[in-house]
């Protein structure tokens, strides 16, 4: 008995994936016409008797609302949206077809449980049932006696009944493919997990939801399939579904339901890859929970997890696991972008609207990555709606942000997303504390006046940011996919300003002078992917991306001398430096077996970097112009052979053309599940890096950035080998992760740049470019307490980290690296009550190493002239205070009637009890004595958020 | 159970990881602050002087650091080492003109705070043929602040083996006349200013190198690579992020002891 039980359950869960379209299609299509009026609860009842429809409400509380209302021929989802709306309520359509009426969303898992205590009721046929059928009918109480829940399943034979049964004979042994998909927006999702009912086999599918088992028992075995933020639904599978592609699709859970059915599962924020050494894994979608300044920030969000830097206000780059931010390849749709961030590393320059999904590999990351040191972030951007038109906006004290998500044709979908910055008092706030404090400097001859020398004609300057995403995704035929992705970003400014003549220089038009900066990166890519038959698919892409960091500085007017004679002048500088890198690769899984797949691909690109910096369109003090080839392939297994041990052994060989060696990068990652609770997790593998993001100190005019390609001699190609491990624990409600983690570095690159014959000859100028090369080792422990589930969630993270570098320049000793923090301590707490949600960020971590003046000495030179001097401490022997903040957020969701989520408001407060946290230190001599200013990261700030989606 | 003993033992390495990461911090106890500022240039046929100063404290408005006394210095050509006597506080000299000559080797020599400071510098040889196109100008006024300005004058000199040499230009004028209202173009404001020639034989100066009118004595002085190194240096615009050690050929101390030789003509700018 028990058995046939277990039978007709699971035959009920097969159908239920196809429950809520019908469902949808039954309150679409049958209309009411009928005065009413009688208690709400009497309504439902007889809208369920009546319609075949399950329907879930408390009594109780529902019973109080008295429904007096003509509808003349309206349809059933209008019914329902009119009541509803009446007596402020909310439906909900779940996967399996039911529909819950509840007052706050958060009633959603009493009712859950009330559902699974329900009777379901004896319906009449469905084809008994007129489409405006008014028939009347008193139903019995939905109560059944709560101590028999058993009975559900008896009650539901008729259901079974429906099911077709059409399927052939059972095979054994078969190979199931498919794909998994948002069912209401028809894009597929990424690292959803399919499980097979009653057995251990299980697969996670990639990154285009494409998925395969081998040797599942039998052809009419369940599928479980589960993700992040969606309702797990269960697909029943025969011969006559496997002959065709399979979609498996999942609607998306209530918003705010936090209700998580299978251990493993993640719906929150950001996630740990438990099976993984160091992965994060993100979904844009939630970021709105958390604390922001001014945009849902992704690069941001992950700066809040263990292993990645949180200190630094003024880089969105993500400084992982004492590496530096150009040691974090950032993969964009399969292009690399250079600009990671905007308004002086204040905001990403990734626009959350338009990203699907962001993982992070903190480190022994797979061979199918390389070129970086120490991380790679990898974006997926949004195929688009394929179902309907979706658009929104995103407002904020800083900036407007506009999306479109839509079908073109039954074949293609397009998204499009546009973010600009306007210059409003929240956005000059921040360009003065990062443009101010990186710009100033101390006018020659030690004058002390910030602005830079020459005459202080201080202008608030024109500046902006903006970018932009465009991804189109054609179906060519149900094997193939290719898709379009154009990401462009830029940060503008002008500084231009008319200059006031002294009148020493005698009268004329008053130059003017302009000053114009922007950098930035465009990319685009090309991806087709190709399923080749069910063990097979391929994803191969044509990419481009450019970098460009501009400044233009010029000055032009007319004077007259004494004679009077008028003379026009024109001169200035032009800096520029950029980088163009086309690209191919194409990338390959093959699932050989359930227990082995084989990932394999190739890759090539030519990279060509332009540095030139002229003075009066004639001098070239710097003019580099490189080219760098570079190919090569990889090839990685990842090996099962039981349901605890994953080993993944990898290989990737790179030839880089300006050196014209092959560099050889084997990877290794492996993960045992020890039980159901305990992972233990490993990793390791050598890594090369062949080109550099370097600055050019400039006091007087901001530091630039730029990127230089290794030559193999001045600037080595960097190397680094990873050495991590670490064990979690979970259980439904926690996740205790720890992780540890040692590296070392070589071929470390640091640039500086001197500008010679400035001075009172005010002739020719020179400039001397000098590149150090040294070594590096980082090691830490990261320890992550998460709260998954309930009302409150969040996590608390612990980082004891050291990295350290060695340069000959300053000495045979290691120092601690720039980036270098002793301890770092993160709390992220959660709680959500019903359409609220409130959140309260904390971060302190050790203060920064710097480097300090100990002591000052006069020297007076062979002219004659006297000059005082720094004696400086040990290479970053001192500490910066310790920096903490606290970040607080709201955030009220707008619903509609049928629970979905169209907008919300939000208000966020930065570093609320306006701690001083210092950037750097800066030191000036005046009168003999030494003038320390700090340079402070940004105080309190509030910021307002507002949202608005519709479909 | 085997588990359990598995789990312990990885605690115990992550505690073993931990104790290792805190017992790494390091002593930051700098003594550098003790090490004596040596200031020596030695000329052949001049009296070779030093002079000792102890470095000063941050706030120090003084324009010298406290100078020290009554310390044993020695000097060696690599032959002969002679003692130096304090001549007045803080100066130390050694009278014979003959001691320094061209070719030699110099390597000063004292104990301070029971730690040996030793400098070591080799003497150039003269330049030859310094000469200037003209020995007097007028002055034309540049166009504006940041135009390259035409060239007035041109100083050369022999300089086959691309050896370091600074221009020195001193107004010896008993007052100074400014070009413009203000300072003057470039960001001299010093009647004494000396420009790095970068191993040239040649330098041309234009209208904004020079902030007075009036008699100016040229000095070219054949240097080595030390002083280029301290001059080349700046500590006036420096922030905790880019902080750097002044060069300095003082073994446990700071400050130059070099040797240089030197050349000197007139040159008038004129209104």
């Amino acid at each position: 008995m028990k058995k046939l039980l277990l039978f007709l359950l699971v035959l009920n869960f097969g159908q239920r994936a196809f429950c809520q379209q019908q469902i949808q299609k039954i309150l679409k299509g049958n209309t009411l016409n009928k005065f009413v009026a009688r208690p709400l609860d009497d309504l439902l009842d007889t809208l369920s008797a009546n319609y075949n429809l399950r329907i879930v409400f408390e009594r109780d509380s529902v019973h109080r609302f008295d429904v007096v209302e003509h509808f003349f021929n309206e349809p059933l989802n209008k019914v329902l949206d009119k009541v509803c709306n009446q007596f402020d309520l909310h439906y909900w359509v779940d996967a399996g077809g039911i529909i819950y009426v509840l007052q706050n969303v958060d009633d959603m898992a009493r009712l859950k449980g009330l559902a699974r205590i329900l009777k379901p009721l004896e319906r009449p046929k469905r084809d008994t049932v007129k489409a405006d059928t008014t028939d009347e009918q008193d139903i019995e109480a939905l109560y059944d006696n709560k101590n028999k829940p058993i009975t559900k399943a008896k009650g539901e034979p008729k259901q079974v009944i429906n099911i077709p049964r059409k399927a052939p004979g059972v095979h054994l042994s078969v190979t199931i493919s498919g794909r998994v998909i948002d069912q209401s927006t028809g894009t597929p999702l990424p690292s959803a997990t399919v499980h097979i009912q009653n057995n251990t086999l299980s697969v996670t599918a990639n990154s285009d939801g494409n998925f395969t088992i081998f040797q599942v028992p039998s052809d009419t075995a369940t599928l479980d399939v589960s993700y992040s933020g969606y309702q797990s639904e269960h697909f029943k599978m025969d011969a006559d579904k496997l002959s065709k592609p399979l979609v498996l699709g999942l609607y998306p859970a209530l918003t705010t339901l936090n209700e998580v059915t299978i251990l493993g599962q993640k719906n929150g924020v950001m996630n740990t890859d438990v099976k993984k050494v160091g992965v994060l894994q993100l979904s844009p979608a939630n970021l709105d929970k958390l604390p922001s300044l001014g945009e849902k920030d992704i690069m941001r969000a992950f700066q809040l997890m263990p292993g990645v830097g949180a200190t630094n206000e003024s880089s969105s780059g993500a400084y992982v696991r004492g590496g530096t931010p150009d040691q974090n390849l950032v993969v964009f749709d399969g292009f690399t972008i250079y600009q990671v961030d905007h308004l002086y590393g204040f905001f990403s320059a990734f626009n959350s609207n338009a990203i699907k999904d962001v993982q992070l590999y903190k480190g022994g990351f797979s061979s199918q990555y390389g070129g970086r040191l120490s991380s790679v972030t990898e974006i997926n951007g949004k195929e688009g709606n394929k179902n309907e038109t979706i658009y929104g906006f995103d407002l904020s004290l800083l900036s407007l942000n506009a999306f479109i998500e839509t079908p073109i044709n039954d074949k293609s979908s397009l998204v499009l997303a546009i973010r600009r910055s306007y210059q409003g008092p929240f956005y000059d706030k921040i360009f003065k504390q990062f443009n101010t404090s990186t710009a100033s400097g101390f006018g020659g001859g030690g004058s002390g006046r910030p602005g830079g020398g020459g005459f202080g004609e201080q202008t608030t300057p024109a500046s902006h940011f903006y970018d932009a995403d465009i991804r189109y995704t054609y179906h060519l035929n149900p094997e193939s996919i290719l898709s379009w992705s154009f990401y462009s970003g830029s940060d503008k400014t002008d500084n231009s300003r008319q200059l006031q003549l002294p009148s020493f220089l005698g009268s004329g038009s008053a130059p003017s002078i302009t000053d114009y900066t922007t950098y930035g990166n465009l990319g685009s890519s090309l991806k087709w992917f190709r399923q080749w038959n069910k063990e097979i698919h391929s994803n191969t892409y044509l990419t481009y991306s450019s970098y460009f960091n501009d400044r233009n500085r010029g000055t032009t007017g007319t004077t007259t001398d004494s004679n009077g004679d008028a003379t026009s002048f024109s001169n200035g500088t032009v800096e520029s430096n950029n980088l163009k890198d086309i690209g191919f690769k194409s990338e390959w899984e093959w699932q050989l077996s359930n227990q082995i797949k084989l990932l394999y691909g190739g890759f090539g690109s030519r990279q060509h970097i332009n540095y030139d910096y002229v003075q009066n369109d004639t001098t070239h003090l710097i003019s580099q112009h490189n080219t760098a080839l570079s190919g090569g392939g990889y090839t990685e297994l990842e090996i099962d052979p039981n349901n605890r041990l994953h080993i993944q052994p990898g290989f990737r060989s790179t030839w880089y053309q300006p050196t014209g060696k092959v560099y050889l990068e084997p990877r290794l990652s492996a993960s045992y599940v020890i039980n159901d609770n305990y992972t233990l997790k490993a990793a390791t593998g050598q890594f090369y890096q062949y080109m550099n993001e370097v600055t050019r100190e400039d006091v007087l005019n901001g530091n630039r950035n730029f990127w230089v390609l290794s030559n193999g001699s001045s600037i080595p190609v960097g190397m680094s080998r990873h050495f991590m491990g670490g064990i979690s624990y979970e259980n439904d409600l926690f996740l205790l992760d720890v992780e540890g983690y040692y590296k070392v570095l070589s071929g470390l690159t640091q640039f500086t740049i001197a500008q010679t014959g400035v001075g009172p000859g005010g002739g020719s100028q020179s400039v001397d470019e000098n590149f150090y090369t040294g070594s590096g080792r980082t090691e830490g422990i990261e320890i992550l307490l998460q709260k998954k589930l309930g009302r409150y969630t969040g996590w608390v993270s612990y980082t004891l980290a050291d990295a350290e570098n060695k340069f000959a320049v300053y000495g045979n000793q290691y120092y601690p690296a720039d980036q270098d923090i002793r301890h770092e301590f993160k709390a992220i707490n959660m709680y959500h009550s019903n359409r609220w949600n409130f959140s309260a960020v904390f971060i302190f971590s050790t203060g920064h190493p710097y480097t300090a003046p100990l002591s000052t000495y006069s020297i007076t030179d062979a002219g004659g002239n006297r000059s005082t001097y720094f004696n400086v401490s040990a290479k970053n022997a001192e500490r910066l205070p310790d920096y903490h903040r606290l970040d607080l957020s709201a955030t009220y969701d707008l619903l509609k009637i049928n629970g979905n989520k169209i907008g919300s408001i939000g208000l966020s407060l930065f570093n609320v009890y306006n701690h001083v946290n210092t950037w750097y230190r800066e030191y000036f001599i005046q009168n003999n004595a030494v003038v320390i200013t700090d340079v402070n990261y940004l105080g309190f700030t509030p910021n307002i958020t507002f949202s608005l989606r519709w479909k | 159970m085997e588990i359990k003993k598995y789990l312990l033992k990885i605690c115990f390495a992550f505690g073993w990881m931990v104790t290792l990461l805190i017992s790494c911090k390091k002593e930051s106890q700098d003594s550098s602050t003790n090490l004596p500022v040596v200031q020596a240039y030695l000329y052949p046929g001049r009296t070779l002087t030093v002079k000792l100063y102890q470095q000063k404290s941050l706030s120090d408005t003084a324009k010298y650091g406290t100078v020290i006394t009554g310390q044993e210095l020695y000097v060696s050509d690599g032959s002969n080492k002679v003692k130096l006597t304090e001549s007045s506080k803080g100066t130390y000299t050694y009278n014979d003109n003959t001691f320094l000559i061209a070719g030699k080797t110099y390597t000063l020599i004292f104990n301070y705070l029971s730690k040996d400071v030793t400098a070591k510098t080799v003497m150039p040889s003269k330049p030859q043929n310094f000469a200037t196109q003209h020995p007097a100008v007028n002055y034309i006024r540049p166009t504006n602040a940041i135009a390259t300005s035409d060239t007035l004058n041109r100083f050369t000199w022999d300089n086959p083996d691309s050896l370091n040499h600074v221009l020195v230009f001193d107004n010896v004028d008993d007052t100074f006349f400014p070009l413009g209202r203000g300072t003057g173009f470039g960001n001299n404001t010093s009647n004494i200013f000396d420009i790095n020639t970068e191993r040239k034989s040649a330098y041309y100066v234009v209208s904004n190198s020079f902030p007075y009118y009036g008699n100016y004595q040229v000095i070219l002085l054949r240097v080595n690579q030390e002083y280029i190194n301290i001059i080349e240096s700046n500590s006036l615009n420096s922030n905790s992020q880019n902080l750097l050690n002044v060069p300095t050929n003082v073994v446990n101390g700071l400050g130059i002891f070099t040797a240089l030789q030197a050349d000197t003509l007139s040159f008038s700018l004129n209104y």
